[in-house]
C-alpha cells in the first residue's frame, strides 16, 4: 500500500482530507499499472479538479501516477486551496517542474482537448441549491467550505457541468474518474454518459459512515 | 507559473471559446516578473516529450511578450536518434525557457475581450469576477 502523503491546511478555510478523498487515493493506486500502460511514453497533463488541500495530486506526483512523464495543473476556485496545494506538495517534497496550480473554475481556463488524465472529487453532497461564488472582498471563510460541499439538487449540478462538457475538455484517448455518493444516482450517470459515448467502469467503492461512496473511471 | 503553464491557459470568458484569439493570452511584459528556478534538473527525456506536446506559436508569442525573441521560428526537430551537442544546447535553453522560469507576478490579458487576469505569489488567477462568470 503506498503511503498517504502528509498534509496541511487550514480547516476553516479549505475542505480537510476525508474517507472521500482516501477513497480516491485508493482507486489511483489500483489504477496505477493501468495507467502507466494507457499512457505510454508520452506527456500526460494531469488535472486534478478542486484540488482543496493538494493530498491527490501530491499522491499522484509522489507516486509518479500515471508516469514520471507528466505535468500537473491542478485547479480550484478556493484561493487558500492554492496555498495549500503548494504547501502539502513542498511538505512531501513533491514541488517540482512538474507542478503548476491554476485557480480557476472547474477546467474553464484550460484549453479545450489538453487533460488526458482528470481526477475530481466534486461537491457532492445534495442540498437546496449550489451557493454562489463569494466576490474575492466579501468572501467569508466558510464560504469556501460550503462550495466544496455542496452540490445542489442530488448533488450533481457541479459533477454535471463538468460531464456535460467532457467532451471539449478531455485530450483524445484522456481517462476522467469521478467520485461519486450513493444519493448521486451514479448508476444513472453512467447510462446517460454511455448514450454520449462515454464508457465507464467502478473503480472503488466503500461505505464511509452513512455514506457510499464511489468512484467511476470514464474513457471513450 | 512556469513559462510552460502558458500553453495550456485560455480567456476564462465563455463567448471568447468562439475566438481564435483567447489563446495564448497576451502576457504584460513590463508588468511581469520572472524568476529562474535552479532547484529544477536538466532531463532531456522529459523535455524532448514536453516540446513535442506544446503549442510552438504560442511558446513564441509569450516568449515574445516576456522579451525573448531569440526562439527560432520553426519548432525545434530531434527526431534523429542521438542527440548532438547542438541539440543538447538547444534543449538546455528550452528548460530554462520552460521549466526554469516562473513567472512569480505578472498580468496578462485576452487578445479578444481584453480581460485582464492576474498572477500573485506564481499563481494565476483565472477566475472571472461573479458579473462575467
Amino acid at each position: 500500500m503506498l503511503p498517504t502523503p502528509r498534509f496541511s491546511c487550514d480547516y476553516e478555510k479549505v475542505y480537510e482530507p476525508s474517507e472521500d478523498s482516501f477513497l480516491l487515493l485508493d482507486a489511483l493506486e489500483g489504477e496505477q499499472k493501468f495507467l502507466q500502460s494507457f499512457f505510454t511514453s508520452k506527456l500526460t497533463v494531469v488535472c486534478e479538479v478542486g484540488c482543496g488541500s493538494g493530498i491527490v495530486t501530491t499522491f499522484m506526483i509522489q507516486n509518479n501516477i500515471p508516469s514520471e512523464h507528466a505535468i500537473y495543473l491542478p485547479t480550484d476556485v478556493n484561493p487558500w486551496a492554492m496555498d495549500s496545494m503548494v504547501e502539502t506538495a513542498s511538505l512531501n517534497n513533491c514541488c517540482t517542474e512538474m507542478l503548476s496550480p491554476i485557480r480557476t473554475n472547474l477546467t474553464r481556463s484550460i484549453r479545450r482537448r489538453e487533460i488526458d488524465l482528470l481526477v475530481f472529487n466534486p461537491p457532492y453532497v445534495p442540498a437546496e441549491s449550489v451557493p454562489h461564488m463569494p466576490a474575492e472582498s466579501e468572501a467569508k471563510e466558510g464560504d469556501w467550505l460550503d462550495l466544496a460541499l455542496l452540490g445542489g439538487d442530488d448533488g450533481m449540478v457541479i459533477t454535471w457541468k463538468l460531464l456535460d462538457s467532457l467532451d471539449e475538455i478531455m485530450a483524445p484517448g484522456g481517462v476522467a474518474y469521478i467520485l461519486f455518493c450513493a444519493r448521486n444516482h451514479p448508476e444513472r450517470v453512467v447510462e446517460i454518459m454511455s448514450t454520449r459515448g462515454w464508457k465507464s467502469e467502478l473503480t472503488e467503492h466503500r461505505k464511509a459512515g452513512w455514506e457510499v461512496l464511489s468512484v467511476y473511471k470514464f474513457y471513450r | 507559473m512556469k513559462f510552460l503553464t502558458s500553453n495550456f491557459l485560455k480567456c476564462s470568458v465563455r463567448e471568447c471559446d468562439r475566438s481564435n484569439d483567447n489563446f495564448p493570452l497576451k502576457y504584460n511584459g513590463e508588468k511581469c516578473q520572472l524568476e529562474q528556478d535552479e532547484s529544477l534538473e536538466f532531463n532531456p527525456e522529459f523535455l524532448l516529450r514536453i516540446i513535442d506536446r506544446v503549442d510552438w506559436s504560442a511558446v513564441l508569442s509569450v516568449a515574445a511578450d516576456l522579451g525573448n525573441s531569440s526562439l527560432p521560428a520553426n519548432k525545434p526537430d530531434f527526431t534523429s536518434e542521438d542527440l548532438s551537442d547542438e541539440d543538447m544546447v538547444i534543449l538546455n535553453d528550452l528548460h530554462t525557457l520552460l521549466i526554469k522560469t516562473n513567472i512569480v507576478e505578472g498580468e496578462m490579458s485576452c487578445r479578444n475581450c481584453g480581460h485582464i487576469y492576474y498572477i500573485k505569489n506564481s499563481i494565476p488567477n483565472l477566475l472571472l469576477p461573479p458579473h462575467l462568470a
